[in-house]
């Protein structure tokens, strides 16, 4: 981007209004992400930042002590050995290092961190947080400095660094970045955090336990949910796609089946019962909505795609999960009650959502219905069919090779539909294919991330947004291009020449179009069937109700 | 619907490896740890009765469901780390209250995991066809860190219950055959222990049966609990 290799082209119909702004020579700068390109100057002048962005070093070297107002590292140390013999391989949340004068921590592209108020340091994505008080200090130094003058600090671009805040009630959320996300996409990955962490603990209780106690170690509560946080991250830069587009990904399935699993969802209902959701990899099935627990409320898919990625946590491998969960969205004050389990033995994840907290044999009668009833239907084959295919990285997600589409020189793509019928705005989702190489190591995926967040910052510049972007980058070359009809991502070999281009998209959009009803859920159920349930097949029934 | 004709439930600080010890008994393997989210439910086929297990997650965050899955409880494995005190000392501070909710004859057991690694568990492991189960082989030396937690403090622990619990030790199994220590990494007493809890619970479950027309449970009622059946251990 900084190669200024796009355009606005503000010609939804047309592809050939492509402008040639390549400059393949400053190709070089984009190779490894991680160089110190200048950032561009988007967003900008919306940020409150500091006078003293100058000051700040690039990276959190810790300040003098006496700076840190940091009253915290006392507390720290005797507590963590003794109450938690816990804080095992599993908890610590990103190996040995930690003190911020580590090479290796230092050299992360990018860190999240969570404090208190007070400054108590709750999660860092590399290191362990005990060594991070002082550092923790300045962040909060600097919050507490831009609230006294009656402000609010929002983030601080120092050089390639860019830092921002996000304050949570009495938590304080902070994402430090050298990647070339925009500082939205920065807080918008900080929000998810917080979902994250009041879906497990929920933000009334969050705010009790402040309000009750200021400097508590949060750290009691949310142990053994880092691995989730970090998970969550990852994903960001291993598999874009979600929390970029905020939709959620469905796994590709014939129109028929996915309808009959839909009926059968909203057909198998328990007292309580408010959402049943049957999922794969962490990829979306099916859904249904039961109306009278739900009415008139839409899921938020923001509390979809939390869902979706809890589900897929490793500790809902074996059994049946009986937790409480909260759907921040939703009501981010009160607890559901959720029963998971893989079903058949399979990747097949089923998630019964209710209200009752001693409802488990009512939900698990539920499940062994649902599984019955897709053992009728066949569908256990089909989907263990969908997941045969898939490369090693995520073994249990179908999903398909680009190669399907058929366009030589394509390489990854992400779609969302836009037109959509209205009451399908409800459920946003995209599509794209598995990460094939040369998008198969951690740097390539990273860097293919790097370039779609810098596509979609540009797109939806608040100050100057663009329609059409052609992108030639070192490795790759790519097109981005929004309009009423979808939003759409695609990464093409380097080789490739504009009409190559146009070409490809072209085919690329015909097949979406012409498999839409398999890559999507085109009409989804809105509620279940009403307790009470007539057993006969009442397939339609959720879409009518829901009119 | 498979109905469980009982329950026992795994109780305990977060990282002593209950769901270890689950899955190696379950599923004969030592998987890599993970953190349980509320609990999970497991459904053991034992002679011809259905057993649940539930095991539960240890983190605070859920302590507050500790009891619903307690509720109606057979039998309650109470586990610890033998390598930390701490995590014993938990059971009486913030998991024995939990316990309130289970059936009134509830037996416990009390489950000193991780002797892989002590010295002394290294030396069971290597050696547990001599060493019968209890014994304490504490004076060997080895460069093993010593055992934190001795059986005896299990003992202890189990007398308190049945204080707790106002039971008659006369009633109940013996302590020494309802505190075990364990390795879920090596195997090591993992069947003793469940299948000990399974032979105990069988009774409970014929006699519940015998008693049903009249049986319901009678959670209003405050009295100290009386055990009728006794002595129907192995």
């Amino acid at each position: 981007m900084e190669a200024g290799g796009d355009t606005a082209a503000p010609v939804p119909g047309g592809a050939e209004d492509l402008e040639d702004t390549q400059f393949p020579s400053e190709e070089t700068r984009e190779g490894g992400g991680v160089h110190p390109v200048p950032l561009d100057p988007e967003g900008e002048g919306l940020e409150e930042t500091g006078s003293k962005d100058k000051d700040q070093p690039p990276s959190p070297s810790p300040p003098p002590q006496s700076e840190a107002p940091s009253s915290t590292s006392r507390l720290w140390s005797p507590a963590a050995p003794e109450n938690s013999p816990t804080r095992s391989p599993e908890s610590s949340s990103g190996g040995q290092g930690g003190d911020p004068s580590d090479e290796e921590w230092r050299s992360q592209r990018k860190h999240v961190f969570v404090l208190s108020e007070a400054g108590k340091p709750i999660y860092s994505r590399y290191g362990s947080v005990e060594a991070l008080s002082a550092t923790m200090g300045v962040m909060t130094a600097l919050v507490s400095f831009v609230q006294s003058a009656g402000d609010t600090i929002r983030a601080i671009y120092a050089e390639d660094h860019k830092l921002v805040f996000l304050q949570q009630g009495p938590l304080l959320l902070v994402a430090m970045s050298r990647t070339s996300q925009s500082a939205a996409q920065l807080r918008g990955e900080l929000l998810a955090v917080h979902a994250q962490i009041v879906s497990t603990l929920t933000r009334a209780s969050v705010a009790r336990i402040f309000a009750h106690k200021q400097n508590y170690d949060l750290r009691r509560l949310l142990a053994g949910s880092e691995r989730t946080l970090d998970r969550l991250l990852d994903s960001v830069e291993q598999d874009p796609g979600a929390l970029l587009l905020g939709a959620v990904r469905c796994v590709p399935l014939a129109r028929p089946l996915r309808d009959a699993l839909g009926a059968l969802l909203r057909r198998c209902t328990a007292p309580g019962l408010a959402l049943s959701v049957l999922a794969v990899g962490g990829r979306l099935i099916t859904a249904a909505q039961e109306r009278n627990v739900l009415a008139e409320c839409r899921l938020d898919p923001a509390d979809l795609q939390l869902l979706l990625d809890w589900v897929g946590a490793p500790a809902f491998a074996a059994g049946e999960a009986w937790a409480p969960v909260c759907l921040p969205c939703f009501n981010p004050d009160g607890f559901f009650y959720a029963y998971v389990a893989r079903l058949d033995a399979m990747p097949v994840c089923l998630l019964l959502l209710g209200t009752q907290r001693e409802a488990f044999h009512a939900m698990a009668a539920c499940r062994r219905l649902v599984e019955d009833g897709m053992h009728a239907l066949g569908a256990m084959r089909v989907l263990g069919e969908a997941a045969g295919f898939s490369n090693a990285s995520s073994a249990s997600a179908p999903a398909y090779s680009v190669q399907a589409v058929g366009a030589p020189g394509l390489r990854h793509f992400l779609y969302k539909p836009l037109d959509i019928p209205d009451h399908h705005r409800q459920l946003p989702q995209f599509t794209s294919p598995e990460l094939e190489a040369p998008y198969s190591r951690e740097e390539e995926r990273q860097r293919l991330s790097d370039l779609y967040h810098r596509l979609h910052a540009r797109l939806h510049n608040t100050s100057r947004p663009l329609r059409l972007i052609y992108h030639v980058a070192e490795k790759e070359t790519l097109l981005a291009w929004v309009t009423s009809k979808f939003e759409l991502y695609t990464c093409l070999s380097p080789l490739v020449t504009k009409a190559g281009a146009i070409l490809v998209v072209t085919k690329l959009l015909r097949w979406v179009k012409k498999e839409e009803d398999r890559l999507f859920i085109r009409y989804p159920p809105k509620y279940s069937t009403p307790p009470a349930p007539s057993t006969d097949q009442a397939a339609h029934n959720g879409l009518f109700t829901g009119l | 619907m498979r109905k469980p004709d009982s329950k026992i439930v795994l109780l305990g600080d977060m990282n002593v490896g209950k769901t270890s010890l689950l899955q190696r008994y379950m599923e004969r393997r030592f998987p890599d740890t993970v953190s349980t989210v509320g609990g999970a439910f497991y459904l053991k086929q034992w002679r011809s009765y259905n057993i649940s297990i539930w095991d539960t997650a240890g983190r605070e965050q859920f302590h507050g469901l500790g009891s619903m899955y307690c509720r109606g409880a057979a039998a309650i494995i109470l586990t610890y780390d033998v390598n930390h005190p701490q995590s014993l000392v938990e059971l009486e501070d913030r998991f024995l209250g939990l316990t309130d909710t289970a059936s009134k004859d509830c037996l416990f057991a009390i489950v000193g995991n991780k002797v892989d690694l002590t010295e002394e568990g290294a030396l069971a492991g290597q050696e547990k066809e001599k060493c019968s189960p209890d014994t304490d082989a504490g004076d060997c030396v080895s460069p093993r860190v010593p055992k934190q937690v001795q059986l005896e403090d299990a003992v202890a622990l189990y007398k308190k219950i049945l204080k707790y619990k106002m039971l008659d030790e006369q009633d109940v199994p013996a302590a020494e055959q309802m505190c075990f220590e364990t390795s879920a990494k090596t195997g090591y007493n993992v069947d003793l222990l469940f299948e000990t809890l399974f032979d105990l619970v069988v009774p409970m479950i014929l006699q519940q049966r015998a008693e049903r027309p009249s049986h319901t449970v009678d959670i209003s009622s405050q009295k100290p609990p009386k055990r009728t059946r006794s002595g129907c251990c192995a």
